[in-house]
């Protein structure tokens, strides 16, 4: 759980540095995407919600932490040694006691385990073995490509050359001047980006399978570093695949067929997209997405019928400005030209505040664009916030508090998935319940209602029995809902209302 | 239900069967001390109805057929000469020493005998020649008007239509009803079977805990909010009077009482508001065709109950 939120943290923080660093309007609109990752829904990755427990039930796990670090030294944390058990874990001064082994419990506490070194039953032992020789195979693989690629000279060659392409698409970006590499002017690359490409496959491979989301992790923040740090403006997609690899180890493991679908389809969405619209500085992707953009503008036109002038005493103003100008280079002849002139003069004759609001308009925008992804974000936690408090004061003490809040939640259920009667008092609720219900359930709806009313109309002390029921028609009314409920409704349950967990 | 009423209610369900709601809401309106206001045709047993109670209540009973020609002292009573000692002796009227008293078509009394006895309702005493005498505890007055025959009679002035607690409405038996009742009274009157179950004593203590029964916050603020929505409906010229709330909440408490909570509820206000409020609204003349029983389900129907206020804050209400 901390890990993964560091990741996220140090992922959102170099995501920030790219995108004050970066001219490559492409790699911002990724890193943005890159944000975005965490919200989409059928996603859901898991950088605020804790895993699973170990038993596969899916279970209050706030109450049950917070329960437990109001009580830690509950006796039933210590159970006898088993084989497999970290020697750490062993309570030593009880053992003494009572002259066997015992340790603190683990069982009750999944999150507990996450943040030291997970205790490894043999079963999992078995699987680390297994995991073992590919990861060595992958190894071998990426030291092979590595050596291949200095010996063979064709290949370093080919390597050269691409790293001089890329010094030349960066000089477009920044003012560095790069010392390029000697290179005969045609040489292939096919070698050498059939290596590398190797390499990064191998990489990615070794990313996903590996236990650890770190390599994923570091391989993302040294490409990121190393653009920051040379200036160095890789294309556009490449920075997309990263944040993918990134994204996909950061997916709730076991990841399901369905979510890694559904992410890759996103991933090549917004890197087809990036690649039209947002070329970078990659020149083949630049003159195709040109390209297609002149195809597009083109087929507007011939929808828009004819394109718009300017008016003509304006046009004939400009032109008399523009030969005053005497840039000589520059003539305003044909239409075409005019135009190229006009944004020439602009910048010429743009007062300099004009400069300044542009910067404050782009720190603006730099801060809602990094601010506005995480609305969603912190909305959502104050929502859950305010759920599990709610789910808190099912176990208050006061059973009064709790016995309304629990029939509440009841209500809640209902009028979400569209069973509530409005205005009518809970009582007369169960006369327009759905038939899917279990038997009898109105007649336990009704009796929780009398528990209701009591709890809010009256002093009286109420009884745990009738918190026990209450809970007892909570579980049946959501298993019953959570089973009939549509997909809009279920979003609502599980994100927005936040009652299903 | 109140163990002990239940036991009163089926003694009263000895002479007159099928009618257990209207009998429960008479119930309700003794121990909220207050008066009844039976809208009914003749015969269906009102009469029947109100000895079988008091006699299960061991209260006193009379009744007074209203005529244009009752006077008001004979209700509250008169001084008149002894002849032996020749000073003004008091003469008790009906009122006096009477718990429960049937006023029959009231609407038949003249406005003055009307006056009369609405003031000894709402007082409970009565002054004669300067003397005021307390009426006997407890003191229910159940009025019928007759809703046939009605020519030549003073109908209530709205103003003292509001006195009443609740205008309730016997109606008639259904087949089973009847038959039973055509069945038990071949030989004898049911009403001699009826047994005292009920002290009048405990009845006053049973009064005083209605008093004490909670209604919280929510639920006088759901009166309320109620009864200003009366006054505010655009059908209605004169809406729900604060007294008339008083006597919701105290309906509602009986109600809550009988069914043997010490709490009010606001299914309770709901179950006793037609009753209760219904004779104290006055329609406007142009409501196309729209009953008073319309307005008021529209009015609980819109108003937002009790159940309902005090959700969690921050979670949206649909």
């Amino acid at each position: 759980m901390r890990k993964r939120r560091i990741g996220y943290a140090v992922c959102l923080l170099m995501a920030a540095c790219l995108y004050f660093f970066e001219n490559n309007a492409g790699t911002r609109v990724v890193l943005f995407c890159a944000a975005l990752i965490p919200f989409f829904p059928g996603l859901r990755p898991a950088f605020f919600s804790p895993d699973e427990s170990a038993d596969g039930k899916v279970q209050d796990r706030w109450t049950v932490r917070s329960f437990i670090r109001q009580e830690p030294e509950e006796p039933g944390d210590i159970r006898p040694y088993v084989p497999g058990d970290p020697v750490r874990r062993i309570h030593w001064k009880l053992s003494a006691k009572k002259g066997e082994l015992l340790v603190r419990g683990l069982e009750i506490l999944p999150e507990s385990a996450g943040e030291e070194e997970p205790a490894f039953s043999p079963a999992d032992r078995q699987k680390k073995k297994t995991v073992r020789l590919p990861v060595a195979v992958i190894l071998a693989g990426i030291l092979l490509c590595g050596m291949l690629l200095l010996l063979i000279p064709e290949a370093g060659r080919g390597a050269q050359a691409l790293c001089n392409r890329l010094f030349s698409a960066s000089e477009s970006v920044n003012t560095y001047a790069y010392r390029y590499f000697h290179v005969p002017e045609h040489q292939s690359t096919l070698l050498a980006s059939g290596l590398l490409l190797c390499i990064a496959g191998l990489l990615t491979a070794l990313a996903v399978m590996l236990r650890s989301r770190l390599p994923a992790l570091g391989i993302m923040a040294a490409c990121a570093l190393f653009q920051i740090y040379f200036g160095l403006a890789f294309p556009a997609w490449v920075n997309i695949l990263l944040c993918g690899l990134f994204a996909v180890r950061m997916l709730r493991q076991p990841a399901s067929r369905r979510n890694i679908a559904a992410f890759c389809t996103l991933l090549l969405v917004s890197s087809l997209l990036t690649a039209l619209f947002l070329p970078g500085v990659d020149a083949a992707t630049e003159a195709a997405s040109e390209n297609v953009r002149d195809r597009l503008a083109r087929i507007t036109e011939q929808i828009a019928g004819t394109v718009q002038e300017t008016p003509d005493a304006e046009t004939e103003t400009r032109r008399i400005h523009t030969r005053s100008l005497e840039s000589g280079t520059l003539e305003a002849e044909t239409e075409q030209e005019f135009r190229l002139v006009t944004v020439e003069e602009e910048q010429i004759s743009r007062p300099r505040w004009v400069n300044w609001m542009k910067v404050i308009l782009l720190l603006f925008l730099a801060v809602a664009l990094l601010t506005l992804p995480f609305a969603p974000f912190l909305l959502l936690n104050a929502r859950k916030k305010k759920a599990q408090e709610i789910r808190n004061v099912f176990r208050s003490p006061d059973v009064r508090e709790a016995v309304q809040a629990i029939f509440r939640q009841v209500i809640l259920w209902l009028e979400t998935t569209n069973h509530g009667a409005g205005n009518l008092l809970y009582r007369d609720w169960a006369g327009t319940l759905p038939g899917n219900l279990p038997e009898n359930y109105a007649d336990r709806f009704i009796r929780c209602a009398a528990d209701y009313e009591e709890s809010v109309y009256s002093d009286h002390d109420m009884t745990e029995e009738q918190r026990r029921n209450a809970l007892a028609l909570l579980e049946e009314t959501k298993t019953a809902m959570w089973k009939t409920a549509s997909r809009k409704q279920r979003f609502s349950l599980k994100y927005w209302m936040c009652l299903y967990e | 239900m109140h163990p002990q009423l239940e036991t009163v209610l089926r003694e009263a369900e000895k002479v007159i069967a099928g009618k257990r709601d209207v009998i429960r809401k008479i119930l309700m309106a003794l121990l909220a001390e207050g008066h009844i206001l039976l809208d009914d045709v003749p015969g269906v047993g009102k009469t029947t109805l109100a000895v079988a109670l008091s006699r299960a209540v061991g209260l006193s009973f009379r009744r007074v057929q209203f005529t244009p020609d009752v006077l008001p002292s004979d209700l509250t009573g008169f001084s008149m000469v002894d002849q032996a000692t020749g000073e003004f002796v008091y003469r008790p009227g009906v009122l006096n020493g009477t718990n429960l008293l049937l006023g029959d078509e009231i609407n038949r009394a003249s406005s003055k005998t009307q006056s009369a006895l609405l003031e000894a309702m709402e007082e409970r005493q009565v002054t004669v020649d300067g003397k005021t005498y307390r009426m006997e505890s407890p003191f229910l007055v159940i009025a019928t008007e007759n809703s046939v025959g009605t020519t030549g009679t003073q109908f209530l002035p709205y103003a003292q239509m509001d006195r009443f607690l609740v205008r309730l409405s016997l109606g008639y038996p259904d087949y089973e009803a009847q038959m039973t009742m055509l069945r038990e009274r071949q030989d004898a009157n049911p009403v001699e079977s009826v047994q005292k179950v009920l002290e009048k004593e405990e009845l006053i203590a049973m009064q005083r805990s209605v008093r004490a029964v909670t209604a919280k916050d929510t639920i006088l603020d759901y009166i309320t909010r109620l009864t200003m929505a009366s006054r505010a409906h655009e059908a209605v010229e004169v809406g729900i009077s604060p007294r008339g709330a008083l006597f919701l909440d105290r309906m509602a408490k009986a109600k809550a009482f009988l069914d043997g909570r010490d709490y009010v509820t606001g299914s309770d206000v709901q179950a006793v508001f037609t009753d209760v409020c219904a004779h104290r609204v006055l329609l406007k003349n142009d409501t196309d065709g729209l009953s008073v029983g319309q307005v008021l389900d529209e009015l609980l129907k819109k108003t937002g109950n009790p159940d309902r206020r005090g959700l969690f804050p921050g979670i949206k209400k649909k």
